[in-house]
């Protein structure tokens, strides 16, 4: 097998952790968000039953999504919205354009989506010749620095308040040196308003798709997704097949659960439901599939579209944490990322930027089972004989290994004098990247199995 | 093939086990060594909420505490659109909606409270959509007896059939994009008063 050209997590998260100090800071940072998330799921009793009957909404929609995106279309249609099925992301885009250019649109609004990002929709309308403006603030600071989102909901995560004043000076103007957040933010607002009140159209993502009311729910702090789409006379949803939901009830149990997991706020500021379009507007949504019916073609990675993208589980992650939202080789990073994004990674090399630690499954929302999904995406590319170089030829050495009895033992045995006798400084070129920043352990005077043998077999 | 129909034959081949529709029946959180009456009890813990969301609730004085302060507003200058009958302002609802850019206060009756996150459900039916988001400052009024527990009582005390756009506010605008500093006033309204009426 030919090496690719696309470089492996371990290479890009070696990349982020030169900076050693930056790190810790953005490990940091996001620890701050995970406690956020534990003392506001501390204060509902009935945090874990809302787990339960979020994970079960879902899969009782997955298990029943053609029904639903079909009730979802009738109902929309009544409603006066123009519904779009796109199976994949070229298509996504044409109809997007096809829209805009209908309408002469110039300038795009957009509010964050990561599906258009997943689309890659904004280099496409930029070549034909539609501005696209990122209405977040965090969407517009990376925007303006022409880098993809390093989170999924706090898409900035990784710069300096400095980096940021830096920027602005550049781009928009504001006072050389300045760093202050709300100085910042304020200009940002200033900056944004105008854009806003100049868009021809707007676009957004969608959170939920209320299948029985044909309508969208869309959910920000910021209020740039309502602050777009109510002011030109086109307005634009972008939505996966996953979003649907039955109906109001169920949007209940994942509106209680999405701003407390992800940044720990009882609820967003604002939770619009879109029902019809304005008066005198064009309401348009676009449903799209990109790969989701195919991984719901296998019982466990189907799982991973049971996602309802509050970012917790990246939050958590210690590799993640550690290595920065650019090492995925995906749009999406993180545990997530790596359920929904492996199958298309060249390097074969992202399901393993995982510790199998199972931290993120734990605080998922809808119970994803994000480490089990992991786990399995390691399998598929072992069956493809898709294994990361080096993997490929020592895991079957390995696992041979492991499966003779007299071999392990002795090999295990051999392992442990070393350690005891020889020097660390001889044996740490064996340890490979894993002894690169550790020490090596102390070696056990005997094995497991004889030290079992001698305690608790016979008692 | 339509993109329609290819996707919907794709779900058919879809491996997830199918799932019954789970029973939602979530009982509102008791709260316990707070005062005897229930309502108040819900007051209390809307007020506790809406301030961790950065609005504040005023629940002395009423419709003419409110009229009061924006007769104060007025006599500073400030431009005030009132949608709340009994109080009054200094500016009239536009045709165009883009000419709201500059409106200092918008005043706006909420439908339903909510006391465990201090959101409040906000219904436009004959305005501008974009009318609690643009202006500079919101100001809602909320009635006592619209208070629910949760959001699944907030659900059934809804009337989703009558709506085509609908909004939970909690709280002013905010981002925290910059490191992670909680600013008050990204895009939308940069402060959140609610009044009990």
């Amino acid at each position: 097998m030919t090496q690719t050209q696309t470089k492996t997590h371990a290479y890009k998260a070696d990349i982020f952790c030169q900076d050693e100090s930056r790190v810790d800071w953005h490990s940091k940072a996001l620890w701050t968000l995970r406690e956020k998330r534990d003392r506001a799921a501390k204060q509902l009793p009935e945090w874990e039953q809302l787990r339960t009957l979020g994970s079960q909404i879902k899969l009782h929609t997955l298990s029943n999504l053609g029904q639903y995106l079909e009730t979802f279309e009738a109902n929309c249609l009544a409603n006066g919205i123009q519904v779009h099925w796109a199976k994949d992301a070229t298509e996504h885009n044409q109809i997007a354009y096809d829209i805009l250019s209908r309408h002469k649109v110039k300038k795009l609004v957009k509010s964050k989506s990561m599906l258009t990002e997943e689309c890659h929709m904004n280099p496409y309308l930029e070549q034909r010749g539609i501005e696209v403006i990122d209405t977040d603030l965090g969407e517009r600071i990376i925007q303006l620095a022409k880098q993809p989102p390093s989170h999924i909901v706090v898409p900035a995560i990784h710069m300096k308040k400095e980096e940021v004043g830096e920027l602005f000076h550049e781009k928009i103007n504001t006072q050389a040196g300045a760093s202050d957040p709300t100085y910042l933010t304020r200009a940002a607002r200033a900056h944004l308003r105008e854009q806003f009140l100049s868009a021809d159209a707007a676009m957004t993502g969608v959170n939920m798709a209320v299948a029985d009311q044909g309508a969208v729910i869309v959910c920000t702090n910021e209020g740039n997704a309502d602050m777009g789409a109510n002011l030109p006379g086109v307005q634009i949803h972008s939505m996966g097949i996953d979003k649907l939901v039955p109906d109001m009830d169920s949007a209940a149990v994942i509106l209680r659960t999405l701003a407390r997991n992800a940044t720990g706020q009882p609820i967003t500021t604002y939770s619009s439901i879109y029902k019809a379009p304005k008066s005198g507007g064009e309401m348009h949504v676009i449903i799209v599939d990109n790969g989701r019916s195919d991984m719901l073609q296998d019982n466990i990675l189907a799982e991973s579209l049971k996602c309802i993208r509050c970012g917790g589980c990246l939050n958590t992650c210690p590799v993640y944490r550690r290595s920065g939202g650019f090492s995925y080789n995906y749009t999406i990073p993180g545990p997530i990322g790596i359920a929904v994004g492996a199958s298309d990674d060249d390097s074969n090399s992202i399901p393993w930027a995982c510790t199998l630690c199972g931290s993120c499954s734990y605080v998922c929302p809808t119970k994803v089972p994000l480490d089990k999904i992991i786990a399995r995406h390691r399998r598929l590319k072992a069956e493809q004989g898709q294994l990361p170089y080096g993997k490929r030829h020592y895991m079957p050495l390995v696992g041979k290994l492991m499966a003779n009895e007299t071999a392990l033992n002795c090999s295990m045995s051999i392992a442990r004098t070393s350690l005891k006798i020889l020097p660390h400084s001889l044996l740490k070129p064996f340890a490979g990247a894993w002894g690169k920043y550790r020490e090596l352990p102390a070696g056990a005077d005997s094995s497991f199995e004889a030290w079992f043998k001698r305690n608790r077999e016979q008692k | 093939m339509s993109s329609k129909h290819t996707i919907l034959a794709a779900l058919k081949q879809s491996a997830v086990v199918t799932a019954p529709k789970p029973l939602i029946n979530i009982e509102p959180i008791s709260v316990s060594g707070l005062n005897e009456s229930n309502e108040l009890s819900l007051v209390e813990q809307f007020a506790t909420n809406l301030s961790t969301v950065a609005g504040k609730l005023i629940t002395q004085g009423g419709k003419s505490a409110l009229a009061e302060h924006i007769q104060s507003l007025i006599e500073q200058d400030k431009s005030v659109l009132s949608f709340v009958a009994g109080v009054t302002g200094n500016r009239q609802s536009p045709d165009r909606a883009h000419e709201m850019h500059d409106v200092d206060f918008t005043v706006l009756e909420g439908q339903v409270a909510v006391a465990e996150n201090g959101a409040i459900w906000v219904t436009l039916p004959e305005q501008h959509r974009v009318t609690p988001f643009i202006c500079e400052n919101l100001i809602i009024t909320i009635k006592r007896d619209t208070i629910v527990a949760n959001m699944h009582q907030a659900m059934k005390a809804i009337d989703f059939n009558a709506c085509e756009f609908g909004v939970f506010i909690a709280g002013p605008s905010k981002t925290a994009d910059i490191e992670q500093a909680l600013v008050v006033g990204a895009h939308g309204a940069c402060s959140l008063d609610v009044y009990l009426i």
